[in-house]
């Protein structure tokens, strides 16, 4: 049972069957997708590999500064990705969204490895850079979908929003409704993903866990903790960044600085 | 005596732009007085209005309110007292009810009294709005309705300067006459300062307003 099976490099390579499948669907329909799908295989495999690499030579020198250093990278990184979708340029929401997500991933990371996990040191790699890697992966696409929405509604509804300032709100209580329809929307990915793991799906690391041979209870005490993980660390980084970027819709007077496109 | 509201050398360009819409622009408001203030379209009229009550910035100069720069009021309070309404009237999807106390939800507005339903229902009479229940969907009312049902709502926080930002111009005739004889009767009964903008020729009957024209990126009394 613990035997694990290798995948070699032309199994991998069979695996490009699928790709071709999604390509033939894009080339047939006129989806226009060829390219993002060919772009998307070359960097699943580059990135993936890489780390495996990077991964490999951390777990051999166990240094704690690489650790940090190598978590550095993946939060800025995943820095970049949210500010290629988020495409907002007149609000400066860059240098608060990553010095939050810094913060609250590490702090996040740091608890489930050092307290719930319980390993020592607690930056011991094999658990700390899964953990911090799950936590930043999914708070990035609830970030990206929070600041989205929050400038989106900004822009939009900003006659509503002028119209609760000039009847005395501040600017906290005239974009209350905007806030937490953000917030809302980023934090129910991860709401439903509790609601259907181990009925609708098997998380991707269970099912490693499982297939590398760990006994399925074991991993499923595992996954619980990866969930309310990450529905933590989502809420924690979503609430803290939208209080920190919604006030820099507002200039010094409380007035929307947002410009309709 | 100090003005209620007075306006030093004020200079304003929206954001990208370097051709000034205002160049050290001055006046003075006292309190009770009716201010109409005209000028062609683009010439700022609505700007003005939003730089009194601070939702634009200006590059320079200063706005004072009862001889205190507004800048160091705090925005709501400040816009509590300086009342501002839109030229396209906004409405919460609520009740009509829920959008008149709407100003009381604002923690700025909480010690203030808060008018009963009777007290609405009569003020709604006095808005020409009598066919209105408090139950009505605000969605649902006209554009001449919501703008009658904007300008109720802002007065209700006893603001001491009511901006009024081209109050009929999206209103049919009998619509606008209904704004107009609100505003005058506002201000001849209830002795309430007014800045009104408007593009129209609009000859106040019952009131004796202080007319400005904007032009060349200032302000001038007529």
């Amino acid at each position: 049972m613990n035997q694990i099976i290798n995948i070699s490099t032309g199994q991998l390579l069979l695996a490009l069957v699928f790709i071709l499948i999604a390509q033939a669907s894009s080339f047939i329909y006129h989806l226009g997708l060829n390219r993002d799908i060919t772009i998307g295989t070359i960097r699943t495999f580059a990135q993936l590999f890489l780390m495996g690499y990077v991964l490999t030579f951390i777990l051999k020198t166990s240094n704690p500064f690489l650790v940090i250093s190598v978590f550095m990278v993946m939060v800025i990184s995943a820095m970049f990705i949210i500010k290629g979708r988020v495409k907002e340029k007149q609000i400066p929401y860059i240098i608060p969204t990553f010095l939050t997500m810094l913060v609250s991933y590490l702090a996040t990371a740091i608890f489930v490895s050092g307290l719930v996990v319980g390993i020592t040191p607690w930056w011991e790699p094999r658990y700390f850079i899964p953990a911090g890697g799950m936590v930043i992966g999914n708070s990035m696409s609830a970030l990206a979908i929070s600041l989205e929405r929050l400038f989106r509604d900004m822009r939009q509804q900003k006659e509503l929003v002028e119209m609760k300032l000039s009847l005395g709100a501040n600017y906290r209580e005239a974009s209350l409704d905007i806030f937490k329809n953000a917030i809302t929307a980023g934090m129910i990915p991860s709401i439903n993903a509790m609601m259907g793991v181990g009925l609708v799906f098997i998380p991707g690391m269970m099912s490693g866990q499982i297939l590398a041979g760990t006994d399925p209870l074991i991993a499923i005490r595992y996954q619980i903790v990866v969930m309310l993980m990450l529905v933590g660390s989502t809420a924690v980084s979503s609430v803290v960044v939208m209080l920190f970027v919604r006030r820099r819709c507002f200039g010094s007077g409380e007035e929307v600085l947002l410009s309709p496109r | 005596m100090t003005p209620l509201l007075e306006i030093r050398n004020l200079s304003f360009a929206y954001e990208g732009s370097t051709v000034l819409v205002f160049d050290r622009l001055t006046m003075a408001v006292q309190e009770g007085e009716f201010i109409l203030v005209k000028g062609p379209s683009g010439s700022g009229k609505s700007t003005l209005l939003r730089l009194i009550c601070r939702l634009n910035q200006p590059q320079g100069g200063s706005i004072l309110f009862q001889g205190n720069d507004t800048t160091s009021i705090a925005p709501a309070k400040l816009r509590s007292a300086i009342s501002y309404v839109a030229q396209i009237p906004q409405m919460i999807d609520a009740t009509v009810e829920e959008n008149l106390l709407q100003p009381f939800s604002f923690a700025v507005n909480a010690a203030k009294p808060r008018p009963g339903s009777e007290e609405l229902r009569e003020m709604l009479r006095k808005f020409y709005l009598a066919d209105v229940t408090l139950e009505h969907s605000a969605m649902k009312l006209s554009i001449g309705q919501k703008q009658r049902l904007a300008i109720m709502r802002a007065l209700l926080q006893e603001p001491l300067l009511l901006l009024l930002d081209e109050p009929t111009s999206a209103l049919d005739q009998e619509s606008a006459s209904m704004v107009f004889s609100i505003m005058e009767r506002l201000n001849t009964e209830e002795r309430k300062t007014l800045i009104t903008v408007t593009h129209i020729d609009y000859k106040p009957e019952t009131v004796k307003p202080l007319t400005y024209t904007l032009a060349n990126r200032s302000i001038h009394l007529r």
